[in-house]
Parts: structure tokens; sequence; C-alpha cells
């Protein structure tokens, strides 16, 4: 008995060692994918604007009439003499210490110019994101499996809203709200007026896929054989809807969430354009024509990141929202995940390669 | 000097003027008599108040001894004061310097200072600040993008004592007095030039009009409030003493349809750069008005290239000048906002020739004698000429990206106009370092830019041999290389006196149009709009609107 019972311990720590060891694993994994990211965006980034025809000194200079000793200057300060594979392992051993640079054009260190324009952008795509995902999951929720008359105009609206291009929808917007109406201010971006109309114009395209996806997984979802069993449980139809249809439709939905982050990266630097706010679009886009390496790649590294963040956290949600994706723990394996695995086979083809991926971490 | 798209970067805003700002449209330095203004003179100038100005670009850097940008030359201008200033006719008043003389050998200029000037941050204004100044421009370091081109020959300052300084150049220089007037060449409070420059490009201190604490920042714009012990304004200001408004705000607002909008729905006071489309109606609207000036130096003109390939023949080029109706083309796409142009400058450059505008009148019968007579005789099957069975192609590597102003609408036009003489433009869109290496190697039959200037110095600039493109961008586009025009340049920069000055620039502008060395296209106008209630706004010969002067009325 008693050495069953130290056998048993064994067993135990061990498994509880082994547990930890793969979580440890699974974190280096992490870990090492996304400085594997990191570190191919930052060298394709080097790639696509070093290996063009025509030196960065040209492009650093362009126009201007500058004396020899100040292009020599240049071509010092920024070491572009030097062969391109030494600049390369350079610029990545500055960024291991922290040091992004200094922008060839903006007269100030890349991580001053980022940091100035990173929370404006934040702001922006935060309300966007809040509002394209409350706008779907509300219009999904009240129009899925309703008559035509009350989805056929949110049907068509989503449409229009993703077919219209973000440009003219803002143009739009400023010119109703803000140049005839005077509710919302057409500059300033440090307001919450001011944040209005630009988050309503950054979420109005993605908010349209998102609504039509979540409805389509509503809909599915309702006609399965689960919603009638809550439905004959005297659940009301509003539980129905939220409590066990939303959580199958929303496997879609977030799986899409990944895609729909860089729409609301690339839409960000159109909107900050026309409302004239603060933000790394025009930075980006200023930077790029002047082959700004430094300042390109510093914005790189920031939408690496946040690639790299949006995916974790859609992988970590996977799981709190279909229980099959949980760690491997016996007591949770039962009739009505076995049911769950029949339904929610939306989201199959897209979560299955992250779901296996999950298990085997956890 | 340097070139005045406004909001663009001042190298020569080519199509490209690169960079996120060169989007915008442009606008442009004034002179020749702030044509067109109805310049707020109603009234008595009331104090107080705060005026919001919205432009077309975003900056780069505020300290003008550094960038190259028309804006950043702009918002300093409110900040720093120069030793001198120059007026629309092109003569120089006193500013921080009372008055000046020029050695006879033209290389040294003596200065006598005000005494009495006070930068911002409490620092006295003196000789050696104005050799801080100088020193910090031309000095390597400083990687000065504009200024330091502008007093290339400096050799350095001596300071004689607090209020007696001479500067020093190793050639003569007739136009540094108009440079010095620039906010390039401003003057800065001495203890702020030893900052490394990239805080300088954040913030500046001078001792002018008004005072920016917070600096510039980028994607918004900067604020002014008024400097309240200011009492050195320029001799050609309309009043001394401080400014009239308490504060200025200037927002940058690159999209055309929202700057408009927010003018006209009173969110904004003024707007630089009124898209042309709507200078018509903002004109018709009440409570608004629109200021024009137009822009010295260089119209935005094409430059054939004179070294080789069919542009060698002076023909040809006399062919493509008569053949298409540029007038046409211009009127019909800027609704009269931009007027065509008629020569290589400006007319509201001094010096300007009107005597030459009749070369540039339209005339396809002539062109095609032209044609005739250089031996493109031929036809091929499309229609295009031919000589020994090569067809008569212009290669014109043009900057999409970077187009403003419609000039893209400008180059489509001008093809298809070549097309009914047979000449074939083949306009292609390169990147853009490589559009800079093939300038410099003169691979290309036709380029565009424009290069604002208040000096008729610009044609040096523009058609003197020393601008050839050789290491990288050049000036001289059109190659020209002619000892006699260069002889006009060297005898200009060595006189002072502006009527012996207009004789050789006079000489140069027919030198130059005989040897049919630039198609004009349009002048540059600074388009304006602003509420009725802002008065008081005039130009620079420069280009910026200047805020000292002006107020608002309630």
């Amino acid at each position: 008995m008693t050495i069953a019972l130290a056998a048993d311990e064994r067993r135990g720590g061990g498994r509880a060692a082994s547990s930890a060891r793969s979580i440890g694993l699974a974190v280096l994994r992490r870990v090492g994918y996304a400085v594997g990211v990191l570190w191919g965006a930052v060298t394709v980034t080097f790639a696509a604007l070093h290996l063009k025809s025509g030196g960065i000194i040209d492009a650093i200079i362009g126009q201007a009439a500058v004396s020899p000793e100040v292009r020599a200057q240049i071509i010092s300060d920024y070491a572009l003499d030097r062969p391109w594979l030494v600049q390369y392992f350079d610029y990545l051993g500055h960024l291991l210490r922290g040091d992004l640079g200094h922008s060839y054009n903006q007269g100030m260190d890349v991580t001053t110019a980022i940091g100035d324009q990173l929370a404006p952008s934040f702001e922006l795509m935060a309300a966007g994101v809040v509002l394209a995902l409350v706008g779907a999951i509300v219009v999904a929720l009240l129009t899925a499996n309703r008559p035509r008359w009350i989805r056929g105009p949110f049907a068509f609206l989503e449409i229009v809203g993703v077919s219209v291009p973000a440009f003219w929808f803002a143009i739009l917007l400023l010119t109703v709200f803000s140049f005839q109406l005077h509710w919302f201010p057409a500059i300033g971006s440090n307001s919450f007026r001011g944040l209005v109309l630009p988050a309503i114009a950054l979420a109005v395209a993605p908010g349209g896929t998102l609504a039509q996806v979540l409805r389509d997984g509503l809909e599915r979802a309702l006609d399965e054989p689960f919603v009638t069993t809550a439905r004959s449980r005297g659940i009301r139809e509003t539980a129905v809807l939220v409590r066990h249809a939303l959580r199958h439709a929303l496997m879609p939905a977030i799986t899409i969430a990944g895609w729909l982050a860089g729409a609301f990266l690339g839409g960000a630097i159109v909107i900050e354009n026309v409302f004239s706010r603060q933000g790394l679009g025009t930075l980006t886009v200023g930077g790029l024509g002047r082959r700004d390496f430094p300042l390109v790649s510093g914005v790189v590294l920031v939408a690496a990141a946040f690639y790299v963040v949006i995916n974790l956290l859609i992988d970590a949600v996977y799981p709190l929202l279909d229980p099959r994706l949980r760690p491997v723990a016996p007591t949770t394996a039962g009739p009505v995940n076995a049911a769950a695995a029949g339904i929610t086979s939306t989201a199959s083809p897209s979560v299955s390669a992250t779901g296996a991926d999950q298990k085997g971490e956890g | 000097m340097s070139s005045n798209v406004f909001g663009v970067s001042k190298r020569v805003s080519l199509t490209l003027a690169a960079g996120s700002a060169a989007l915008a449209l442009a606008a442009c330095g004034s002179s020749g008599g702030s044509a067109g203004s109805s310049a707020g003179s109603t009234g008595t100038p009331v104090r107080g108040g705060t005026l919001t100005f919205a432009i077309n670009s975003d900056g780069t850097c505020l300290d003008p001894h550094q960038s190259p940008a028309d804006v950043d030359g702009f918002f300093a201008r409110s900040i720093v004061d120069s030793l001198v200033a120059l007026s629309d006719d092109g003569t120089i008043s006193p500013w921080l310097a009372t008055s000046w003389t020029v050695s006879p050998d033209q290389k040294t200029y003596s200065f006598v200072l005000r005494d009495d000037v006070t930068f911002s941050n409490g620092e006295k204004f003196d000789g050696a600040a104005v050799k801080a100044n100088l020193d910090h421009i031309v000095a390597p370091a400083t990687k000065s993008q504009l200024a330091a081109g502008t007093i290339a020959t400096y050799t350095g300052t001596t300071v004689t004592d607090p209020t007696h300084v001479e500067v020093h150049f190793s050639a003569p220089n007739s136009a540094f007095l108009p440079s010095l007037a620039t906010a390039y060449l401003g003057i800065e409070a001495p203890s702020t030039l030893t900052k490394p420059p990239s805080e300088l490009c954040s913030k500046i201190v001078g001792s002018g009009p008004f005072i920016s604490s917070g600096g510039y920042v980028k994607g918004k714009g900067i604020d002014y409030v008024r400097n309240a012990k200011y009492n050195w304004a320029p001799k050609n200001a309309k009043h001394t003493g401080p400014a009239y408004l308490d504060a200025l705000s200037i927002r940058s607002l690159p999209e055309d349809s929202s700057r408009y909008g927010a003018l006209t729905s009173g969110q904004i006071d003024a707007i630089a750069s009124v898209p042309p489309v709507n200078v018509a109606q903002l004109k018709s609207t009440s409570g608004f008005r629109i200021q024009t000036a137009s822009a010295p130096g260089g119209n935005y003109n094409y430059y054939p290239n004179t070294a080789k390939g069919p542009f060698a023949d002076v023909k040809v080029r006399e062919a493509f000048r008569a053949g298409i109706d540029w007038a046409t083309i211009v009127d019909k796409l800027y609704f009269g906002v931009f007027p065509p142009g008629k020569g290589p400058l400006s007319p509201s450059t001094v010096g300007y020739d009107t005597s030459i505008e009749s070369a540039y009148r339209y005339d396809a019968a002539k062109a095609n004698r032209l044609l005739d007579q250089a031996g493109w005789t031929g036809r091929d099957a499309q229609g295009y000429r031919t000589k020994d069975g090569k067809r008569l192609t212009i290669v014109h590597p043009f900057l999409k990206q970077f187009a403003r102003e419609q000039r893209d609408v400008v180059a489509d036009q001008v093809q298809a106009a070549a097309k009914q003489i047979g000449i074939e433009v083949r306009t292609t869109n390169p990147e853009y370092t490589s559009y800079i290496k093939d300038v410099a190697a003169g691979n290309y039959d036709l380029i565009d830019f424009s290069w604002q200037r208040a000096s008729p110095d610009a044609l040096r600039t523009l058609f003197g041999s020393a601008a050839i493109p050789k290491d990288g961008f050049g000036t001289n586009g059109s190659r020209l290389s002619d000892p006699a025009l260069d002889k006009d340049f060297t005898d200009a920069l060595g006189t002072t006196d502006l009527t012996k000055q207009g004789a050789l620039y006079g000489d140069a502008q027919q030198r130059i149009t005989s040897a049919a060395a630039v198609f004009p296209i349009y002048v540059f106008n600074y388009v304006l709009g602003s509420s009725t209630k802002v008065q008081g706004l005039r130009f620079e010969p420069q280009a910026f609107p200047l805020f000292y002067d002006a107020w608002t009325s309630k």
C-alpha cells in the first residue's frame, strides 16, 4: 500500500512536472514564434527598401541642393557607405538593445516618432474595434432568423458598408455631421467628440463583414437540435440567442478577427488622412516614399507585434468558447461536448489547426 | 530663396517633392505685390483673439537651418526674425540689422545690429548670436538641406563688437541679402543651437512676434502665443510693437475637401491651398474671401534634355514649344486659378522680361514645318514622325506618386497634343531613386518640376551649367551649358545694383528662349481662403502668409 501510494505520488508528481514542462515549452514556442515573426518582418522590410535600384542617400536628399560635405555627413551618420549585410546586422544589433534608430527624414528618433503617434492610432483602432464588434453583435442578434423586412435592409446596409470606399464614406460623414450639422469637429484628435466620426468611418466596413458572419453563424446554430432542447426546457428566446447560439456564432467571427485587424490597420491610414488625425498612417506613407528604412521598419515592427498579440488573444479565446479546445482534462469530457463537436461545424476549418495546436500545448 | 512650394519640400518641388507632404496641393510664394488681395484693410486693427489656420501638408523638421521644406520655413517664420527683410519689389529693409554695407569686392557684408532685442528665452541678441547662427547653418553636423546651400561660399563671421559684425564670402554673392531675409537663415537663440539637431526639429527659440512653447507636433501642427515684448518688427511691416493676435494655431489638414469644408463650416479661420475647383465657389460665398499671390521664380515648367536625344536639335525643341497649345490645356484644367506660363520665370519675379512672351505662342503649322526641316519627315503606321526609320519618341520620366495639382492630367494632355504633330511622348512612372539616378545620368528627354525663389537668380539655379545634374538631382533639367549665360549669372551675382542685374537677367531670358530650353506650363499662385473676419493677412515675397499684422474682427 505504501508502495502503491508512493507510486501514485510519483506518478502525480511526474504529471505535474511534465505539465509544467509542457506549459513552459508552449510558452517558449510562442515566444519563439513571435520573435520569428518580428525578425521576418524586419528582414523583409530591410530587403524591400535596400535591394531596390538607386542609393538610399538619393532618396534622403531628393532634390535638395546640398553641399558635398553635407552629403558625406549624412552618409557617415547613417552608415550608408557600409555593405548592406553589415548595415543589416548592425540594425539587428541595435534592435536587440531596444534602439530603433534615427529616422532619415523626420529629424527625430524612431522611438519618439512612433511613440508620439501610437496613442492616437491606438485610440482610433480601439474605438473602431469596439464599435464594429458591438454593432455587429447587436445587428446580428436582432436580425438573425427574422422576417425578410427586418433582415433585408440590414443585410443590404452591410453590403453597402463593405463596398463603399472608406475614404468616400469618411468625407460623407464629415460633410453631413461636421460641415452641415456641426455636431462633431472636423479637426482635433484629442477630444472624445473628435473620435466619433473617424471611429464610425473605420468600423463600418469590418463591422459589416462581422455582422454577416455572425448572423450566418447564429442562423445555423438556431437550426441545431440543442437549441430546440434549450427552448423545450423553457429558456427565454433572448437567453437562447445570447447564451447558447451566440457562443457558436462567435467562433467563425473570432477566426476572421485576425484578418480584420489588418483591415483596421490599413483603414486607419485612410481615415487618419481624411480626418487630419495624428497617427502612424501618415508617418508610414511618408517614410515609404523616401525609403526611410529605420522609420518604416519601426512601424512594421509595431504592426507585426500587433498581429502577434491579436493572434495570441484569438488562440486564448477559442478554448473559452469551445470546450473541445481546452487542455485535456478528463472530467470535462462528456455528452455535452460530444454534441458541441457536431454543432460547431461552421468553425471547424479554421479553428481546427489552432485547436490542435492548443491541445498539444495544453 | 529656395523653392516656394508651400507645404511641400522646398527642394525642387518636382512633380514629386517627395515625402508625405508631397501629396498635398501646394501653394506658394507671392511677390509681384500681393496680387488680388483684398487683404483686409477695413477698420482699425483689434488686439486679441486666436487665429486658426490650416495648411495642406505636414512638417518634417521645425528648424529652418536644417529643413528644406516650405512648410517648415512657414512654421518657423513666426518664431524667428531675420537680419533683413525682403519686399515684393526686391528691395531690402532693416530688421534685426539697422544698416549694412557691402565691400567693393562684394565679398564682405558689414552689419550694424539692433541692441534692444531679446530672444523669448531671455537671451540677448548680439553679434555673437549672428555668428553662432551662420556657423550653425554651415556646420556639416547640422546637415542643412537648403540654408547652407544659399551661402555655400560663406567663410566666416567676425564679431567686431556686440552691434557690429562682418560676414565673409570667398566669392561675390549678391543673392546673400535676399537669402538672409528668408526664415531659413532666421536667427535662433544661440544657447539652443548647441542642442542635438533632432531636438531643434520639434522646438526652436527665436526673437519673433510669436512663441511656440510646445513646438511642432507631427500630424497635428503648431500652436503659438504672442510675444508680448516684441518691439523690433521689420521696417516693411504695417505696424510696430507686439502682434495683434493673442494666439495662433496652425493645423495640418492634408485632405482638400476636409480643409475646404472646415473653412466653410467655420471651424477654421483661414486655409492655404484652396482647391482650384472650389475657388469660384468660395469667392461667391458671403463671409469668405480669396487672396492670391503669384509665386516668384521658375514656373511649373517642362525642361527638354538639350544634351542628347531628339531634343538635342533646337528645331525639335522649338517645334514642341510651338506645336502644343499649352495655354489652353492649363486654362481648361485650372479654371484660371493658375495662369499659363509664358517664359522661364514667373511674371512676379523681379526682372521678368515681358518681351519674350510672344515666342511661347501656339503655332501648329510652324511646328510641323520645323519638324520637316529637322528631317523627321517619315510617318509610321500609328502616325508618328520618323527619321531613318526611327520614331520621334520623347521619354518623360514622371513621378505619378508625387504628382500634385493634377500634373498627371497635364502630362496626359501634353502626350495627346504631341501626337497631333507626330511626336510620341512616352510617360514613364519610375520609382523615386531610379528617377534620381536617371536624371543624374541624363537618361531622359523631358522632365518637369517647379522651382520657386524670390529672385531672378533662380535662372542661375535652373540654367547655370553648374546645376546640371551629375551626382544626384540637379536643377538644370535642360542641361543647358552656355558660357554666355554663365557669364550673365556670374556678373549678376557680382552687382547689387538692381538695374544692372535686370539687364543681365533680361539677356539671360532672351538666350534661354532662343535656345527653346524650357516649356512653361503654369504660374503657381498661392491661393489663401479665409473668413472675412480675418484681416491684415499678407504674404511675404517668399510665399508664406505673415501673421504679424493679422487680426480678427468679432
